[in-house]
């Protein structure tokens, strides 16, 4: 709180002195909206990156956070900044896929076994994705993890026979979820996020697909006793701003913002990725046991994936080139001699 | 995803310290907490605490068996390490100290509940609903000193992943005995309640309704749950006219009230601080 206080202080010198001419321009405010809750590491960061920013341009910038969802989901978030209502937001997968569909690509289902294959193919292809997004008129500081999600539930699915017997979550407008669970021959129960604790309480849900992290900070993990402990979709996120309002900011401005951003974001990704680690320990801790699949199921899940990845690739949901470039990247660290003992 | 906001479980939890113990040993720790509570002057108690925790340390040494002692100890070491201790690492230890007395005067207390926090969630709900009212200060003392260890250990994913424990038990305080400590277990349910904004399941007019009943059962007495709504409850549904009003009512109402006075005076500098950061805020 105390964090607040001074940015709060220094508006006000710098009102003062506008009145009495000194200062050469009005401070730039730009309104970012988050679903994170204030007080969360990613708030304490961005609010920190915020303040340097407005300390090093003397005040031009003023970073103004609506955290917690306060502005809605993030496809409210996209309207109210073609309204020019807001500048910007804290993006997760989908609503980027909304500014621009190549970002779908990251969070295909199974694409990825492990962060080493990520990290692999994100250094390789990260700029595509940003340069893609800014194209369609939006600036990010780099993507930030948001960890693996898995397949959890109440009663072991062992076998993907199992989970056809099961009651399955999929987000309310996740169409990727949907679409693979509908491969895998079970008929998912659309819910939006807010349900999903009531849902397992209650019986009406006994399946679903979620990071570690996210299990504990939404208390699923109260109901949940089996992961299964194969990656199931990259959970990911951007800051997004409107690039006419960024573009409002002088060169040097711009340049201050980007580099105190691009930090801020990449000691966020590292952050998650060891949150993710103590969160699937503490799973372990809490009681829940993590199976290890079969070979033959992996097999399964993975030619159900790739059908659902071709389904939507002729949907027009992604570019098949560029699926393709990823795709090159993870055989060839595939073929890596470190990476076959995977 | 996010790591879920666990900020300040800034709720004094002093109150009703010791006062049950008859021997000599009873009355000094009853007296001194009843001094510790009445104090207006938060730093005479932040410079003095350290010296009764070590006294409560050693009365403890003397009366290992004792539930009251225990309790009293778990309550002193959560509020000192909660208000006044800023460093990390201090706060660990001090909550650790905190939770195991915790942890020793509800075992004395019930030996069946003996190693109640390390079972699963399931088990641990059902442990609980087997006690009555006269396991409600035991538990009581258990899930806030609890509360303020997971704060201290944010850090850690098991921590964070008990707090789900942790509100179990204070919904099973309100069922055997919502007035207890001037319904302080309300207090913490309305802390948890509105850790998570709507957008992602919380349920901040659940949080509502614990504030509003934690105050109607002190009787507005107790100004950190006025605090603790303002804080929680308005910020995060962005009820601007709600916090400014709470936290004016803190601010006119005289801090000094039997056994709160300590509380309220912290209580009245949170809303102060709050107050002037509102305006950067909303």
């Amino acid at each position: 709180m105390r964090n607040w206080i001074i940015p709060g202080r220094l508006r006000i010198l710098l009102l003062a002195g506008l009145l009495l001419g000194a200062a050469p321009s009005r401070a730039l405010d730009i309104k970012i909206a988050t679903l994170a809750p204030d007080g969360t590491l990613w708030m304490q960061e961005m609010r920190k990156g915020a303040e340097e920013i407005t300390r090093r341009t003397d005040g031009r910038v003023v970073f103004k956070f609506y955290p917690g969802g306060s502005m809605g989901s993030d496809r409210n978030v996209l309207r109210k900044i073609r309204a020019g209502q807001l500048h910007g937001g804290m993006l997760t997968g989908g609503a980027l896929s909304d500014l621009y569909k190549d970002a779908q690509l990251y969070g295909l289902p199974f694409l990825f076994r492990s962060y080493d294959e990520l990290d692999y193919v994100r250094a390789r292809m990260d700029k595509t994705i940003a340069q893609g997004i800014e194209k369609q008129g939006f600036v990010t500081f780099g993507i930030t993890d948001g960890g693996f999600a898995y397949i959890m539930s109440s009663v072991p699915n062992r076998r993907v026979e199992d989970l056809k017997s099961q009651k399955v979550w999929a987000p309310e407008g996740d169409d990727v979820t949907r679409a693979m669970f509908e491969n895998l021959g079970v008929s998912p129960i659309p819910l939006p996020l807010t349900d999903v604790l009531t849902g397992l309480q209650t019986g009406l849900i006994t399946t679903l697909g979620a990071t570690a992290v996210g299990a504990i900070a939404l208390q699923w993990h109260t109901k949940v006793k089996y992961v299964a402990d194969a990656p199931a979709m990259y959970i990911f996120g951007a800051l997004a701003v409107d690039k006419k309002a960024y573009t409002r900011l002088s060169v040097a401005d711009q340049a201050v913002a980007r580099e105190v951003m691009e930090r801020a974001f990449a000691t966020l990704n590292r952050q998650t990725r060891i949150d993710d680690r103590g969160a699937r320990d503490a799973l372990r801790k809490q009681g829940i046991e993590f199976l290890t699949l079969a070979p033959e199921e992996l097999a399964k899940l993975r030619s159900a994936a790739d059908r659902t990845t071709e389904q939507l690739g002729k949907k027009g949901a992604y570019t098949p080139a560029l699926f393709n470039v990823l795709q090159g990247h993870l055989d060839s660290f595939r073929r890596r001699p470190a990476a076959a003992t995977r | 995803m996010i790591r879920p906001l666990l900020a300040l479980f800034l709720i004094v939890p002093l109150a009703g310290c010791a006062s049950m113990l008859s021997s000599a040993t009873g009355r000094l720790a009853s007296d001194l907490s009843d001094a510790i509570l009445e104090q207006n002057d938060p730093e005479t108690v932040e410079a003095g605490a350290p010296a009764y925790l070590l006294l409560i340390d050693s009365l403890i040494r003397d009366n290992p068996k004792s539930e009251e002692l225990l309790r009293s100890g778990a309550k002193l070491y959560g509020a000192y390490a909660g208000v006044f201790v800023k460093d990390a690492d201090r706060a660990k230890r001090l909550t650790d100290k905190s939770r195991f007395y915790a942890e020793r005067a509800l075992c004395r207390h019930r030996a069946a509940l003996c190693d109640i926090g390390k079972r699963p969630y399931d088990d641990f709900r059902t442990a609980l609903a087997d006690l009555q009212k006269d396991s409600v200060p035991a538990l009581f003392t258990f899930a806030s000193a609890w509360a303020g260890w997971i704060q201290a250990h944010s850090g850690d994913w098991n921590a964070v992943a008990d707090l789900a424990k942790v509100r179990a038990a204070m919904e099973r305080v309100v069922v055997l005995d919502e007035s207890y400590e001037r319904g302080g277990a309300h207090l913490y349910l309305g802390v948890m309640s509105t850790l998570l904004p709507p957008a992602l399941g919380g349920k901040p007019e659940e949080g509502r309704g614990h504030f509003e009943r934690a105050i109607t059962l002190s009787q507005g007495q107790d100004l950190m749950a006025k605090v603790e709504f303002a804080r929680r409850y308005a910020r995060l549904v962005y009820d601007r006219p709600l916090h400014d009003r709470l936290l004016n009512e803190v601010l006119q109402t005289p801090a000094t009230a039997p056994g709160l006075t300590l509380s309220n005076t912290l209580a009245q500098r949170s809303a102060r601080e709050l107050l002037k950061s509102a305006d950067s805020y909303f």
